[in-house]
């Protein structure tokens, strides 16, 4: 069974040896008593890279990759876009709002992503665990980690 | 005896009040993510790194060591009550383990599953005791291209030998190579790859590798695939005791496995997936009540379970004494050793021997408190189970961000995390191990360091790898696992 998706992750296997050859090409080569330079293995790599993305483009074409399990099911889009977009807002969040409001965001969509509509419950989960993880590594651990717009009610419980 | 001497020093400095609690609170909490179905102990230890930045090396390490041990114990609860292993180490116990669960007998498996786990991580400490200095007296004649052959040895096994594909698992292995490159070369101090991002000169940290691949790839998979289903969890009806006939059923399967389980741990075998089947498979074949096997036979819990143990313990022969990790889960140990500055290794014997020493007194030590907490307090560990799955999802991206973003303070990290994330989803849904790239992140700069040395002692002559004994060994081994395979089907094809 021929796949377009396994052409295409074969075919991108390729595309990312030509890339660390071209990027190993700007790299020198000189390299004292060893006679090779920082640019030989990136070199040796990125050969190996082509050569098994080329070898894995062979398979998909003749008869699709070896001993490969199907799917479980079918693909659903919207869970797996409600936790990357989790992650994304936490990613965009933490350096301003802060650990714990961000987490809670991350915490409520990915719950979401997994079905869950009951939101007040997982909002609260999120905060409740956020703040313990917060408390447990600034205070215990001597961890630095941003307060954000809760530093005033944080910074006020001596923290 | 000077291992003796050295050993008791060790248990002076496992025994101090301070690294006591680091040895309880790494079981318990590497007992507790343990637990929790899809989080396998390479995942645990990754997850769990950034809690030890602020400690000192020795408290982080025996609190390391804890949580590595605890998450085995851990994980066997999971596969016999829920039936979804955490890991291909537990695959095994599952198929009688959850049947016993399902028969009512869920008390005696644990039971056996914790104290055979006991009785092989004892034992195997007690081999990794005796050998690791006598493979130390080795260690110290490898030259620079010794060590080479040697990571090109582990590189092949891993990758290429094990799974279902030589193709997908050396793909694997090249994008941990290639993602090991990232950095400043530390023989010339030129930066590659980096792309002028500051974060990314100190190339890809382990955990963020690791996390991403394994957490925020895995929730993806499951949010994506998975999502609709709940599974079920079998309760803990009955004794936990195990009766007479249960002991006397389970504790050859203990020993035998521990002889199976830790030669195979301290080769570069992809870890614990190989001993626990083949013990499986020798209890299957052993046993006087085949009748059992397929309804819960207490010797396929006892058997694969403590093998895992015993493989898990031998691991850290190959990473101790000559700074190699075989597993996944030893790759992101070695990069908990490296945040320290610490290079494990023979000379790790030399200068740094409390350090070390206290560490494997601390496993003597871990193993007990692990029995102690896994037995009598079982129900609470059985109440992790019942977190809901959108709940411990959840709870594993907020925890697994945090490892990442404590690194520099830097969104760029969770940026990369979620792109490792993405790369494990596909890796999981295409069936492309991820262990061998792991291995390959943590190794690969060292491999190039001993390749680089070893050409620079021989004045460019490349002759040396096959020139040297030790090293021409090595490669010629290398070289025959790879076409042995072809070669024997060659043959067979032929003959028939």
């Amino acid at each position: 069974m021929r796949s377009g998706a396994e052409i295409a992750l074969s075919l991108g296997v390729v595309a990312l040896g030509i890339g660390v050859a071209a990027v190993t090409a700007t790299l020198p080569s000189e390299g004292g008593y060893a006679g090779i330079g920082p640019n030989f293995v990136p070199a040796v790599v990125a050969g190996g890279v082509i050569l098994l993305g080329l070898w894995l483009s062979v398979e998909a074409f003749a008869g699709g990759w070896r001993k490969l399990p199907e799917a479980e099911a079918p693909f659903q889009a919207s869970p797996f876009l409600w936790v990357s977009g989790g992650l994304g807002i936490h990613m965009a969040l933490i350096g301003s709002a802060g650990f714990v409001l961000a987490g809670t965001v991350l915490f409520a969509c990915v719950a979401r992503g997994f079905g869950s509509k009951r939101w007040a419950r997982n909002v609260a989960v999120g905060i409740v665990l956020s703040i313990a993880i917060f408390l447990f590594f600034v205070k215990l651990l001597n961890v630095n980690l941003p307060a954000g717009w809760l530093q005033p009610i944080l910074g006020a419980a001596g923290i | 005896m000077e291992a003796l001497t050295a050993l008791i020093d060790g248990f002076g400095v496992a025994l101090k009040p301070m690294n006591l609690m680091w040895g309880f609170i790494g079981v318990t909490l590497g007992t507790f993510v343990g637990v929790l179905p899809g989080v396998g102990p390479a995942l645990t230890v990754a997850m769990l790194l950034p809690l030890t930045v602020k400690l000192d090396p020795t408290g982080a390490l025996i609190m390391f060591a804890g949580i590595y041990y605890g998450a085995m114990f851990g994980g066997s609860t999971t596969t016999i009550l829920l039936n979804t292993p955490g890991e291909s180490g537990s695959i095994a116990t599952a198929f009688e383990g959850n049947r016993m669960a399902r028969a009512g007998r869920a008390g005696p498996a644990l039971a056996t599953s914790a104290l055979g786990s006991f009785v092989a991580g004892t034992i195997a400490t007690i081999l990794l005791t005796l050998l690791a200095p006598l493979v130390v007296e080795l260690a110290l004649k490898f030259g620079p291209a010794d060590y080479f052959a040697l990571m090109v040895f582990a590189f092949i096994t891993v990758a290429a030998v094990l799974g279902h594909s030589t193709v997908r698992g050396l793909t694997s292995l090249f994008l941990g190579l290639l993602l090991g490159l990232v950095g400043i070369d530390s023989q010339t101090g030129q930066a590659r790859f980096a792309f002028g991002v500051p974060e990314l000169l100190d190339g890809v940290d382990v955990v963020v590798l690791a996390v991403g691949l394994f957490a925020v790839g895995e929730a993806l998979y499951v949010a994506a695939y998975q999502s609709r289903f709940q599974a079920t969890i079998e309760r803990v009806r009955g004794s936990l005791l195990m009766s007479a006939s249960d002991f006397r059923r389970s504790w050859p399967a203990w020993l035998r496995a521990t002889a199976i389980g830790f030669p195979f741990g301290t080769i570069p075998a992809g870890g614990s997936e190989i001993p626990t089947f083949l013990s499986y498979a020798t209890e299957k074949k052993l046993t006087r009540h085949p009748e059992d096997f397929g309804n819960g036979a207490i010797e396929g819990v006892a058997g694969p379970e403590a093998a895992n143990n015993a493989a898990a313990t031998g691991v850290l022969v190959p990473l101790l004494t000559l700074g190699i990790p075989t597993s996944a889960t030893a790759a992101i140990l070695l990069g908990a050793f490296q945040n320290y500055g610490i290079q494990p290794g023979p000379l790790l014997f030399q200068t740094q021997t409390e350090l070390v020493w206290g560490l494997i007194a601390s496993l003597y030590v871990g193993n007990i408190m692990l029995l102690v907490l896994n037995l009598p307090l079982i129900g609470i560990w059985v109440k992790v189970l019942e977190i809901p799955k959108e709940l411990l999802y959840a709870g594993i991206l907020v925890f697994a961000t945090l490892g990442a973003y404590s690194l520099h303070q830097s969104w760029v990290d969770l940026a990369t995390l979620y792109i490792f994330g993405l790369l494990g989803f596909l890796m999981r849904r295409w069936d492309i191990p991820v262990g061998p790239a792991v291995i390959g992140l943590i190794l690969g700069p060292l491999a190039e360091t001993q390749f680089r040395r070893a050409l620079s002692i021989s004045q460019g002559d490349a002759s040396v790898f096959v020139t040297q004994p030790i090293s021409a060994t090595l490669l010629a081994i290398t070289v025959l696992l790879v076409i042995a395979p072809w070669l024997v089907r060659r043959f067979r094809r032929t003959s028939s």
